[in-house]
């Protein structure tokens, strides 16, 4: 297995994924259970359209100080808000609390205001229910529950049941480790986040069923007395794929880079950022497993298949491990000779 | 190069160009959402289980007291048991978020007096009246504006001057006998003619005694929220609780004014789930850094692809520009003729279908590469690969609108803008895949490159599969 960027862009990358795949799947299950324990353990950092509450956004002379604002906040009941100052260029405050029930939203508001040193009108505000959040929350679940019944449908229909299995659990995979990671970081989780990890979701699955779709159509060229085994098919497919995938990442990428390091960080848009982190991780994540955990899965469940254990064994008997370049080379014969007859062997092909 | 690709080709550039010329010559711009220009986002619950009609009726209160505010682009819908209320751009935040929560009552109100909105006569002597000289502008001319309560001072014990249903007709009302809590039923029926009974209760059964016997003779306005709905004489002095409002009533006029009635029985109360206030600033803010985060982000891809798939490159971006004009003139079409706002979610949304805008080109791309590598000639290449690129982008942008559809129909708010426009950017990419990217990679296979695909990045025919 020789890793070269040159090999990779003339498509003469030749990697054995399906071979290095047991030890890949391990480390990526021991990262979920990482992931899965941070979420149990630390919980997440639920914003307040989950959790009830306010916050406020304050745009504030430069002299103002996180301390004139926490004061402030105390004075209408908010002795336990959090206030943060964004990054950006200028002073912007985020305070978040439960202001005391006697207040009125204008007295909050007008309250910061005066210690902020500006009027109330530049203050942008957001109070939420508490019951509201379990209705998004309930919402994002049913949504979730019925799109991957629709998705497991679609794909076995279109594929088969192993792909959908494959892929469902490539999908499970992505959301556990992104969560995972807003958990590990504590990064605020908001509707917006839940978009984010819905879009993953999206992502990941439309990665993989490129992978599948190319496996399946080759799978369809081998001619019936091809001796070729599920996990060869596979491998040449993914080398196949893999420029596709490694392009795809990063022109998708490239943009929610921007979006989080030009929008959120230097220009102090921090709305941004909640979905940018999370796609960013996601669409990296996403790749990945379409690759490395998607298709060897369905490549360990095909190999069990009689066909595909007979195609196993035969390889075994003959005692010939086929190299991918040789794998590839069978592929193109079968694919292009299909329609003329039977033709002499070809150098390089060692059945 | 087949005619029909040169067709397509040009068909789809027309199109284009003529919707987005229409677009910006109507004058259209995509509106945009709270979050992105400032102004209030309320969603609202109702406290207890309401009845569809009500909830209906409830939401339809809402909306004219929106206008009433006088918002550019309002947009009220109903999302499963919430409405969701967006004014963007709003001025006075903090009064439209008091007015719109506000619980909505039926009065019924003694007339004082008549006119005609549109008579400046009229109007100036009806301020008058009303201010009794409070006010020092007596003399001027009166608009209809001056002259009609503003919602926050239509208080149960004023005085108020207020529109009929249809706007054709002011009235000059006072104080409110009794109000909607006392009604106990109303029903439309035909007997002869449309009628509505009404019943009260006790105490509106005496209350409503009082009014007739002070008012005999002499209308009585029924208000349901700064609206004269009906205005029926009073012919009896005493109704032990049961009334029947007559008068040439049509089947609809009929049954609505019942509904009107058994509304203010049992208004319905909102909970505020969630109130949005973004200042102007910080919308602007937000707005600006999305639009040069996007640009950047754009602009890196358009490198990238250049970089890697030269000619191809050049393709994608033409590709993407289309996309983007599309995508344009729909969102500005959507916002003019539906008042659907450009959210945030929404904008992101696009940013990330960038990703698999260029992903439907890198497919169909990396698949011409690979056949070039194998000895395939560019233009059969490009012209043999693109039924099995175009069926991988079939299959896998159907997936995107499988997701796109179920979180539309299931999810409320920013879930629910995002999938639109994921849903929306699918489907176009779909469209421009086929009517425009392919028959422009196939006219540039055939006249540009022909048979040097350095061109479009593939460095090294000699280094094919058989070896």
């Amino acid at each position: 297995m020789n890793f070269s960027l040159k090999a990779m862009y003339r498509g003469e990358n030749s990697w054995d994924f399906v071979g290095v795949s047991r030890r890949v799947l391990m480390g990526s299950a021991i990262a979920v259970l990482v992931c899965v324990a941070a979420i149990f353990i630390r919980g997440l950092n639920l914003g307040i359209e989950f959790e009830g509450g306010g916050v406020w956004e304050i745009p504030a002379l430069s002299e103002v100080t996180t301390d004139d604002i926490r004061d402030a906040a105390s004075d209408v009941g908010m002795g336990d808000a959090r206030v943060q100052r964004i990054s950006g260029g200028e002073a912007i405050f985020r305070v978040r609390g439960e202001p005391a029930a006697s207040e009125s939203a204008e007295s909050v508001v007008s309250a910061l205001a005066k210690a902020a040193g500006v009027d109330s009108e530049t203050i942008s505000t957001r109070t939420v229910s508490p019951s509201f959040g379990d209705e998004v929350a309930g919402k994002a679940r049913r949504a979730l529950v019925v799109f991957l019944i629709l998705i497991a449908l679609y794909l076995t229909l279109r594929f088969e049941w192993k792909m959908a299995l494959g892929a469902l659990i490539a999908v499970a995979h992505d959301i556990a480790f992104t969560v995972g990671i807003y958990a590990i970081f504590q990064f605020e989780t908001s509707p917006a986040t839940v978009v984010a990890f819905l879009t993953i979701m999206g992502y990941s699955l439309y990665d993989t069923i490129v992978v599948f779709d190319r496996v399946k159509d080759n799978e369809r060229s081998l001619s019936a007395k091809s001796r070729m085994t599920y996990p060869d098919l596979a491998n040449v497919s993914l080398n196949q794929v893999v420029m596709r995938s490694v392009n795809t990442s990063i022109t998708s990428v490239l943009p929610v880079l921007s979006l989080l390091i030009v929008g959120s960080f230097i220009l102090g848009a921090s709305s941004l950022q909640e979905f940018a982190i999370a796609l960013l991780v996601g669409l990296l994540v996403g790749s990945y497993s379409s690759l490395f955990v998607a298709m060897p899965i369905v490549s360990e469940l095909k190999n069990r298949e009689s066909h595909w254990a007979e195609q196993q064994r035969s390889v075994e008997v003959l005692g010939t491990s086929n190299a991918i370049e040789d794998a590839a080379a069978v592929l193109a014969a079968d694919r292009y000779d299909r329609s003329s007859p039977p033709r002499p062997r070809k150098k390089g092909r060692k059945r | 190069m087949r005619r029909s690709h040169l067709v397509s080709l040009i068909l789809v550039v027309v199109f284009t160009a003529a919707s987005l010329a229409g677009v910006l010559s109507a004058g259209w711009t995509p509106v945009l959402g709270v979050q992105l220009q400032g102004g209030v986002e309320v969603v609202l619950r109702p406290a207890d289980e309401v009845s569809d009609e009500q909830f209906e009726r409830a939401i339809e209160i809402i909306r004219n007291r929106v206008d009433a505010i006088g918002v550019a682009e309002p947009d009220i819908t109903r999302q499963g048991t919430q409405v969701v209320i967006q004014l963007p751009g709003v001025k006075d935040k903090q009064r439209a978020v008091d007015l719109i929560g506000q619980t909505a009552e039926l009065r019924f109100r003694p007339v004082l007096q008549m006119f005609d909105p549109t008579d400046p006569e009229q109007l100036s002597a009806i301020e008058e009246a009303m201010d009794q000289g409070q006010d020092g502008d007596i003399g001027n001319e009166a608009s209809l504006s001056d002259v009609l309560t503003p919602p926050q001072e239509d208080d149960v014990s004023a005085m108020v001057a207020l529109l009929g249903s249809s706007g054709q007709t002011g009235f000059v009302l006072a104080p409110a006998a009794l109000t909607g809590e006392v009604i106990e039923e109303a029903a439309a029926t035909f007997q002869g003619q449309w009628i509505v009974n009404v019943s009260f209760n006790d105490e509106g059964a005496l209350l409503f005694d009082q009014m007739a016997a002070a008012n005999y003779g002499r209308q009585v306005a029924i208000v349901l929220d700064g609206v004269v709905e009906s205005a029926p004489t009073i012919n009896a002095e005493e109704f032990n609780g049961q009334a029947v409002i007559s008068g040439s009533f049509d089947e609809a006029e009929a049954k609505n004014l019942a509904l009107v009635l058994k509304f203010g029985a049992l208004p319905v109360e909102f909970e505020r789930d969630d109130v949005r206030t973004v200042s102007a600033t910080l919308g602007e803010g937000t707005l600006r850094a999305g639009i040069i985060a996007g640009l950047v982000g754009l602009a890196l891809v358009g490198a990238y692809m250049l970089l890697y798939y030269r000619l191809l490159g050049l393709v994608a971006i033409c590709s993407l520009a289309t996309s983007g004009a599309i995508l344009w003139s729909i969102v500005a079409w959507l916002g003019e003729s539906r008042g659907l706002a450009l959210t945030l979610a929404g904008a992101t949304g696009i940013v990330v279908s960038i990703g698999v805008q260029v992903d439907s080109n890198i497919v169909y791309y990396e698949r011409i590469k690979e056949e070039v590598r194998r000895g395939r000639a560019v233009r059969s290449a490009a012209d043999g690969s693109f039924r099995a690129a175009f069926s991988t982008i079939i299959w896998a942008d159907l997936a995107s609108l499988i997701g796109a559809g179920v979180l539309y129909q299931l999810t409320t708010g920013t879930v629910r803008g995002f999938a639109l426009y994921l849903g929306i950017t699918t489907l176009i990419d779909l469209f421009v895949s086929f009517f425009f990217m392919r028959p422009l990679v196939i006219l540039v296979a055939r006249r540009l490159v022909g048979e040097r695909p350095g061109r479009l990045g593939v460095s090294n025919m000699a280094g094919g599969v058989i070896r």
